[in-house]
């Protein structure tokens, strides 16, 4: 469990990997996994103009 | 950890399709090897120990040609490789290799000014499509109804900061019935096709389509593989549309997406880009 930096949510790890990209339960900023163990996030990186497919 | 084969995959964000090519590996007893975007150097001697392939799913397209070029500097195989991302990356090389092979594709006329855009959509005739030559998921596409809207939407264009916005990229608007098609082709095989249905009028999955599987078809699956032929082969997605009655190539993405296609057909896609990429290292 940890907090969302924007909100202060309580945010569980259920199963996710380091990297991985989910929204906030609360608030629905998007988060990246920084560590499992501890859990820790941070928000996610913005899309830039390059990204894509 | 695995004893077995070893890949490398190069990324970003772990994206659903990161997640699912990570568990496709774990479950063939295949080693990952992680590199983050963020965080790799690559200086110009060869690091020990790289993997054979590496399988390139950065979502920056800059980043993922950069890094493909340095892979290739060190003899790593990558997946795409890097001509095949800097072709298909870039609409206008992409458009030019698919006429070049004679390929169906939506007209298209390149224009590298606003005045000479504005003739350009006025060859094409309205509604036109002006779409930035290097851009992904709908970003800053337009629907170009009339000379006024024309316009404006060219000045607007020219103020943007990058020059590659004033690259001109004018494509005939398609009535297309409500959906258009994306094949997902590994190697020589399309292993999947979806519709991309949308009341917008840019069918793309990340602007909320609805995906639907779509029946493989002679048509489809030999153009699909012509397309991903035509710059360069690997793992693309193929996005076509409906042109009175005959199909026809509008997009060639190298770094695909596979989340909707997965879930639409059942494929296991992620589990067949890593036997491809296996495929490849044993070449």
């Amino acid at each position: 469990m940890t907090e969302c930096p924007t909100c202060a949510a309580s945010v569980a790890n259920d199963e996710k990997i380091v990297g991985e990209i989910f929204p906030c339960p609360d608030c629905g900023t998007e988060l990246e996994v920084l560590t499992t163990a501890p859990f820790a996030v941070e928000t996610a990186p913005k899309e830039a103009e390059d990204w894509g497919e | 950890m695995s004893s077995g084969p070893s890949l490398g995959l190069f990324l970003t964000i772990v994206r659903p399709e990161e997640k699912a090519i990570l568990a496709a590996a774990e479950s063939r007893g295949v080693r990952l090897v992680r590199f983050d975007d963020r965080d790799v150097t690559f200086g110009l001697e060869r690091p020990e120990g790289l993997p054979p392939v590496v399988l390139n799913r950065s979502v920056s397209h800059t980043r993922a040609v950069y890094a493909g070029r340095c892979f290739e500097h060190y003899g790593v195989r990558t997946v795409n490789e890097p001509d095949v991302l800097e072709l298909a990356g870039d609409k206008v090389r992409t458009s030019l290799r698919l006429a070049e092979r004679g390929i169906p594709t939506p007209r298209t006329i390149v224009a590298l000014s606003p005045e000479a855009a504005t003739k350009a959509i006025e060859a094409i005739g309205y509604p036109a499509v002006l779409k930035p030559a290097v851009g992904s998921w709908g970003r800053l596409l337009a629907k170009v109804d009339d000379p006024a809207s024309a316009e404006q939407i060219l000045e607007h264009k020219e103020a943007l900061p990058s020059p590659i916005h004033s690259v001109f990229y004018v494509q005939e608007f398609v009535e297309k019935p409500g959906r258009d098609l994306r094949a997902f082709v590994v190697g020589d095989t399309v292993v999947g096709a979806m519709y991309r249905r949308s009341d917008d009028w840019r069918t793309n999955a990340a602007r909320g389509a609805v995906a639907e599987p779509a029946p493989l078809g002679p048509e489809l699956t030999e153009l699909a593989v012509r397309a991903a032929q035509a710059v360069g082969g690997g793992v693309l997605a193929v996005d076509l549309m409906e042109r009175r009655g005959e199909l026809v190539v509008h997009e060639v993405n190298p770094t695909p997406e596979f989340k909707a296609l997965q879930g639409a057909t059942g494929v296991d896609v992620a589990g067949r880009i890593v036997d491809y990429a296996l495929e490849v290292a044993r070449r």
